[in-house]
């Protein structure tokens, strides 16, 4: 890539933004998590978090790198329905909303969304989950990894893996610091800078291209964005929404919060922070129908959204989209970080290789695996191997086979063990094929159709009788129960 | 079927309001949450 074409700011304007930003979150991370010495402090905030850090956790979490890069990049290819599928991607939050609260009540001293699985169906259907959920987090992870250095490469010219790693290294500092605390804490600030910095550049970019210029120059050029009939948009929208709510009903990003909000909060937090969610996936794309009005040649697609607001709105501009999208990449990193880490703290640690590990023992692993987890998404992302849309459409056909097993196991006491396995499996492998043959936007709508028809069928020719007070009575946290298996 | 201007402009406006007035709610929850004593 040629740093001279693309990069808008100086390499040293660049490195003071970043570290201004990096010591702010560390210092705010540590001053959040001051009080998190034990485990459930440091995995769940001490399970107290209130509503307004609980809306604002899930915001952020859910206003990824992805968001704010990848929802131009999809207007670009996908026109108007690109950033409609994109915000239907709020339909997760808001169905996870009534889920918060079973969790919560059904699994009062649960920790991770692998306990749920375990405990629901069984060793088997709890491996294959795992492998899924540990999957698409680490795609994830080196989604928003990639996406750090290729933010900074566009904005300032420094090098993509200087930039990448900065970033890692500053979500691993302050998460290691202090935990989900400091996570939910530094949210907060993420998400209101975010929202303050997209609608500012919304509003200007209304101002300095109109939407009469736009929509003219979309039309001569690229009629095929402005079309509403546009099939593989069309496509692209439902399977979008199956993929956001794959992602969100599985991932333990989502149930560690679940379980960190106090009583109450679950689904007062997931529905506000839906609905508040919608609109950003438009705000942040619509700049990319300006391309053909600006004449931008944009050398790759997943940098169109810096280099149009860039374009648009000079330095400050470009200063401006640096904070705001370092700030939604370390509000999703570090989210990320925390529950992968849990995940594999209580599911791989203890329920693998460790089962009588007492709680101090845990606390220790618990940040030494934030730090290897840190270091395996870096070496992963060392070499830039995937744009953001293709990586995150690939696990698409993964997370949206867990949708009905999750669901029905949460609310259908007849769901069947063999019933989760096999939807998970054979909606993976049918997504996956899709992925291939027909292409990324059917991949998760493939893979949740198959899963689903195979829970149905299991669940009315070989019913379970799952007692729920089994999740209870077995779920209370790690380190303090009397063992890992079912 | 080609999105008017309209459309466009709609779609986009309305977002935008609708964003601007996220970060007001979020700050009216916290002062809500913090007065209560429920931030954590």
């Amino acid at each position: 890539m040629d740093e001279v074409r693309t990069a808008i700011l100086d390499p040293m304007i660049g490195w003071i933004v970043l570290a201004a930003f990096s010591v702010l979150w560390i210092l705010l991370g540590w001053w959040f998590g001051r009080d998190s010495e034990d485990l459930e402090g440091f995995m769940l905030a001490g399970r107290r978090v209130g509503l307004a850090l609980g809306v604002a956790t899930a915001m952020a979490t859910w206003v990824t790198s992805n968001t704010t890069m990848a929802a131009p990049q999809l207007a670009l290819q996908l026109g108007l329905w690109g950033m409609i599928g994109y915000s239907l991607g709020a339909v997760g939050l808001i169905l996870f909303a009534p889920l918060a609260r079973r969790i919560r009540s059904l699994m009062p001293g649960g920790f991770t969304s692998g306990d749920f699985v375990r405990l629901r169906y069984g060793t088997t259907a709890w491996r294959v989950f795992l492998g899924i959920s540990l999957f698409y987090a680490l795609g994830w992870l080196i989604s928003m990894g990639t996406a750090g250095g290729v933010l900074i490469h566009a904005l300032t010219g420094i090098d993509y893996r200087l930039g990448m790693t900065v970033i890692l290294a500053i979500c691993v500092a302050y998460t290691l610091l202090g935990g989900l605390r400091a996570v939910i804490g530094t949210d907060f600030l993420q998400t209101v800078i975010i929202l303050v910095g997209v609608v500012v550049l919304a509003w200007l970019a209304i101002r300095r291209v109109g939407f009469e210029p736009m929509h003219a120059a979309v039309l001569a050029e690229r009629p095929a964005l402005l079309d509403l009939l546009f099939p593989a948009a069309i496509m692209f929208l439902f399977n979008n929404l199956l993929f956001g709510i794959g992602e969100i009903f599985h991932s333990n990003v989502w149930w560690s919060r679940a379980f960190a909000f106090r009583e109450g909060v679950g689904l007062p937090a997931y529905l506000i922070a839906g609905l508040l969610w919608i609109p950003i996936p438009v705000v942040a794309g619509f700049v990319a129908l300006g391309v053909p009005a600006l004449a931008l040649n944009v050398p790759s697609a997943d940098m169109v959204g810096p280099m149009v607001a860039a374009e648009l709105l000079g330095q400050s501009g470009a200063v401006l989209v640096f904070v705001v999208v370092f700030a939604a990449l370390a509000s999703s990193l570090d989210s990320l970080l925390a529950a992968t880490s849990d995940l594999v703290l209580t599911d791989l640690y203890r329920g693998h290789l460790r089962p009588d590990a007492t709680a101090a023992e845990l606390a220790r692993a618990a940040r030494w695996i934030v730090l290897g987890l840190g270091l395996l998404t870096w070496l992963l992302c060392l070499p830039r191997v995937a744009t953001l849309a293709a990586l995150l459409h690939f696990t698409g056909a993964f997370v949206a086979s867990t949708i009905w097993p999750i669901a029905a196991g949460l609310y259908w006491r007849n769901a069947s063990s063999q019933g989760a396995v096999l939807g998970m499996l054979l909606g993976t492998a049918s997504g996956l094929l899709a992925y291939h043959v027909i292409g990324f936007y059917v991949a998760a709508l493939v893979s949740a159709a198959v899963s689903m028809a195979v829970v149905l069928i299991a669940t009315r020719i070989a019913p379970d009788r799952f007692e729920w007070h089994e999740l209870a009575t077995s779920s209370v946290a790690a380190g303090r129960s009397e063992g890992g298996s079912t | 079927m080609i999105a008017s201007i309209g459309f466009l402009e709609v779609l986009v406006t309305g977002a935008t309001i609708v964003a601007t007035a996220s970060p007001i709610v979020l700050l009216g929850l916290w002062v809500r949450d913090a007065l209560r004593g429920d931030l954590w």
